[in-house]
């Protein structure tokens, strides 16, 4: 289930970042349409996959319940931390990009 | 037309949020400490030693010792030990017996079948029930929560209509900026939770919908105890014949469960007419293995053939439906670390009620923020404020204070420890009404702050089980406790520091980022 809340956590930063504003804030330039489109897409697809993976690991009752529950605990650190370590939770999505498939596919 | 619309939910939202805001600070603080039910009665009973779990072996002790201590009982009751309750529960219902109802219950130890002379103290159930029965008489304390429960929900949908910005603003917190970091917190604890928020407050009609919307079970019933019949799949127990026969050994019955459910563990046994020709068995899987509440996994035996008899009937599809709400809200199939996430959201929906009240009175305090004194209604929110929120958390502290402090020997002791929690709640609204607003937030956090960050120092001084032997022991549901009490002291500590430094005048720093767009 790490492996799905870190691909969750890792989608919500991506979503974050595809809005204009935190984009601004969180990486000091405007972000290109591309570029905002590419977050926008990549987060979504992070979080619809770390979905399916959850149900295939748990099946769809457990599942979806740990599913949302990584996903909210995930993003209220995301956005209470945000103001006081933006750094640091730029680096643990970014590592989390890589570790949640990484330990999905391990655990498939 | 749509600003009228909502604005009039803004109304609503913000003085039912006002009125029933107190009470149900309190329903969700007790209910998310009830998330470690078991455990919190671990820790008020820390002469009940726990063990490898070994359910073949319990069974048999529990069958001994019931078999020599209740043996013209009526009905036995079972509960083995699981990961989170070390004791093995025995319970039997002697019709000619003292005790409440009949009924006695003992403890054993789940390696020797001992009974273990425990403190008496209610433990986790004590805020388990008052966060659905508020220690009012039955059944007003039901209706009275679930009415709460209503006005959660309707906080909660009035509160997203209210909320314009809600994907704007998804990911925005923004502190050190006085009532509007309050509101953002707010907002953003209320919206990313909202899944857990929703299901908690629904789940909790669907819990008591035989009381909410009676009709339907009323007129196909005629009173609600045939419905609970037919719903949870419950026989008729045939009568005592007074034919004595041996009952067959329970370890034997139960290896035919796990034969039918390889792994089940078990919530309760229940025997019926134990020793008679007319016993009957009953296993009942644990509801800590699935999600919904099962009626099918319910097993019944010949008690004397040890024959199976019959299987519960299978759910419906609304039943399961139902059962799944029940089965989210309390999250008995809940591991360690969900039950951790669901304590952390059960703190957030806390959260979301405290930070709300505290913005209710903070934005009128402003208008008069010049004037010498603040007016009647707005002193009364305060007192009000500070007793159900510090004075609550003093009133859970003063309970595990007095759990470790009142002798064993105390007639009437578990009544003391509820006792202590509501002497340390009213004396916490009298200390409130007579200190200014921020001495009284100080004071009472101070005071919190020391009562918890000093319960694993007290745990350690009173019972062998302080941290030094728990954590070396490996029982984590013990030093659990003393670290979260730990972390709770630490917090209150920082809450209490901001509120007895002198208040900043409302902070006007420049943002830290590169901007921040409008803060409308």
């Amino acid at each position: 289930m790490l492996g799905v809340a870190l691909m969750g956590f890792a989608g919500f930063a991506g979503l974050c970042l595809a809005m204009e504003k935190h984009f601004n804030d969180l990486l000091g330039r405007k972000p290109t349409a591309s570029q905002q489109r590419a977050m926008r897409v990549g987060g979504w697809a992070l979080l619809l996959l770390s979905l399916a993976l959850a149900v295939q690991l748990r099946g769809w009752a457990l599942g979806l319940v740990e599913w949302i529950a990584v996903l909210m605990a995930g993003v209220t650190l995301w956005v209470f931390g945000l103001p006081y370590v933006p750094r640091l939770l730029l680096g643990l999505a970014a590592a989390s990009l890589v570790l949640g498939p990484l330990l999905a596919v391990l655990a498939v | 037309m749509k600003e009228g619309f909502r604005q009039a939910m803004a109304w609503l939202h913000t003085w039912t949020g006002l009125i029933f805001g107190w009470l149900l600070f309190a329903i969700f603080l007790t209910g998310t400490l009830s998330y470690f039910k078991d455990e919190i009665s671990h820790w008020t009973q820390p002469e009940v030693q726990s063990h490898p779990l070994d359910p073949v072996t319990s069974l048999g002790l529990a069958q001994r010792y019931l078999e020599s201590n209740a043996g013209h009982a009526s009905t036995w009751f079972i509960r083995l030990p699981s990961e989170r309750e070390a004791a093995l529960s025995v319970s039997w219902r002697d019709p000619n017996g003292g005790g409440r109802r009949g009924f006695t219950d003992k403890e054993l130890d789940a390696r020797t079948g001992e009974a273990v002379e425990a403190r008496d103290s209610r433990g986790g159930e004590f805020f388990y029930r008052f966060h659905f029965q508020l220690q009012m008489p039955h059944p007003w304390g039901r209706w009275l929560s679930t009415f709460c429960a209503f006005i959660m929900l309707l906080g909660l949908v009035t509160g997203i209509i209210t909320h314009k910005k809600i994907f704007k603003e998804f990911f925005t917190f923004r502190p050190g900026k006085g009532q509007r970091s309050w509101l953002d917190g707010h907002n953003a604890i209320g919206v990313l939770v909202l899944p857990f928020h929703l299901m908690i407050s629904y789940s909790s009609l669907v819990i008591f919908m035989y009381m909410v919307m009676p009709a339907s079970i009323l007129a196909s019933y005629g009173d609600s105890s045939g419905y609970f019949n037919d719903v949870f799949g419950r026989d008729e127990v045939p009568e005592a014949v007074a034919q004595a026969a041996p009952l067959a050994p329970l370890s034997d019955l139960y290896a035919k469960v796990q034969e039918q459910a390889p792994g089940a563990r078990m919530g309760y046994i229940q025997v019926h007419n134990p020793g008679d020709r007319n016993a009957r068995v009953t296993f009942t899987r644990a509801s800590a293995d699935s999600v919904a509440y099962q009626r099918s996994a319910i097993w019944t035996f010949d008690g004397v053939s040890g024959e199976l008899l019959r299987r519960g009937a299978p759910e419906s599809a609304a039943m399961t439906t139902s059962f799944t709400f029940v089965g989210l809200h309390m999250g008995n199939f809940a591991g360690p670390w969900l039950r951790w996430l669901y304590f952390a959201f059960g703190v957030a929906g806390t959260a979301v009620i405290g930070t709300g009240l505290v913005m209710w009175l903070g934005k009128r305090q402003l208008k008069h923020a010049k004037s010498a004194r603040m007016p009647g209604e707005l002193r009364l929110v305060e007192v009000l404020n500070i007793a159900s929120m510090s004075g609550l958390l003093l009133g859970v502290a003063a309970f595990f204070w007095a759990n470790r402090l009142l002798p064993a020997t105390l007639e009437g002791r578990a009544d003391w420890e509820i006792n202590g929690f509501f002497l340390a709640w009213g004396a916490s609204l009298l200390h409130a009404m007579l200190r200014s607003g921020r001495r009284a937030w100080g004071e009472q956090l101070t005071l919190g702050a020391l009562a918890f960050a000093l319960l694993p120092l007290l745990n350690a001084l009173t019972s062998d089980k302080g941290l030094d032997h728990s954590i070396a022991a490996g029982d984590w549901a013990m030093a659990g406790f003393d670290l979260t009490a730990l972390a709770t002291g630490l917090f209150l500590a920082w809450a209490a520091g901001k509120m007895l430094r002198a208040p900043k005048p409302a902070a006007k720093r420049a943002p830290r980022a590169a901007k921040t767009v409008e803060a409308s």
